[in-house]
């Protein structure tokens, strides 16, 4: 079957814990591989605040799914986010009519260089928090500057 | 301030031509997500902004609308001001 790019971008509930969370994103993505797609990567955020409340909630942990999928697996994923009330968004978009394996590639590398770059600054930990505090103020000094 | 060659038809010739950010910073992508690029393009109301005041061209317009209509869908930006859990302090 035919895959075209897609993303989904949802939101969960505050109060859902790492484990919880885990379970959605398990759930949608075999949802996803069982009907012939292909993950090309999730992306969970930390905990953001929203622009207003949903369900009385102020804020919420969003997560971004990109993956390949023929059409008819479309409708299967939004009936099942429907279901889940701790599920409070989502919204997806088509990237493209067709799907490239050549994403999927890229995709690992950039994960793999994401993850190398995470392990050196877990290990220089410190130079790396004073240098973004230097880098903070000088973004603070040019903030003035309407006109170029 | 120059005397135009030409008799003036308009009263407002002055106003600063902007051009598209989009068209001009290839590497700027439009993302529904990036909620901090999209607030340069609504009013502190939350409103879109029209193409005469941003300067965003045609093509890049209509992605613009899709794109602060899906991050208003899922909370990333409000839909109105009044609605809005944070106030932002105002456009430059
Ligand atoms: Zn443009």
């Amino acid at each position: 079957m035919k895959l075209r790019h897609y993303e989904t971008l949802y939101l969960l509930h505050p109060d859902l814990n790492d484990e919880e969370r885990q379970e959605r994103a398990d759930k949608l993505q075999k949802i996803i591989t069982d009907d012939g797609g292909q993950i090309v990567k999730v992306d969970p955020w930390p905990l953001r605040k929203l622009a207003y409340r949903v369900q009385k909630q102020t804020q919420g942990w969003y997560v971004c799914m990109e993956y390949a999928a023929p059409a008819s697996t479309i409708q299967e994923l939004t009936r099942n986010m429907r279901l889940d009330e701790s599920l409070m968004k989502f919204v997806t978009i088509k990237k493209d009519d067709t799907f490239d394996p050549a994403v999927l590639e890229r995709a690992k590398q950039e994960a793999e260089a994401k993850a190398a770059q995470e392990a050196a600054e877990a290990e220089s930990g410190e130079t790396a928090e004073e240098s973004a505090d230097t880098a903070n103020e000088t973004a603070d000094a040019g903030e003035d500057e309407g006109k170029e | 301030m120059q005397r135009p060659s030409r008799p003036m038809k308009r009263r407002r010739v002055y106003v600063r031509r902007k051009v598209c950010r989009f068209c001009a910073d290839k590497n700027l992508v439009m993302d529904y997500k990036d909620a901090d690029l999209l607030r340069h393009f609504i009013t502190e109301h939350g409103k879109i902004l029209p193409r005469r005041i941003t300067g965003t061209c045609a093509k890049h317009q209509r992605k613009l609308t899709t794109a602060i209509k899906n991050a208003r869908i899922m909370a990333l930006i409000p839909f109105t001001s009044d609605h809005a859990l944070e106030r932002r302090p105002p456009r430059r």
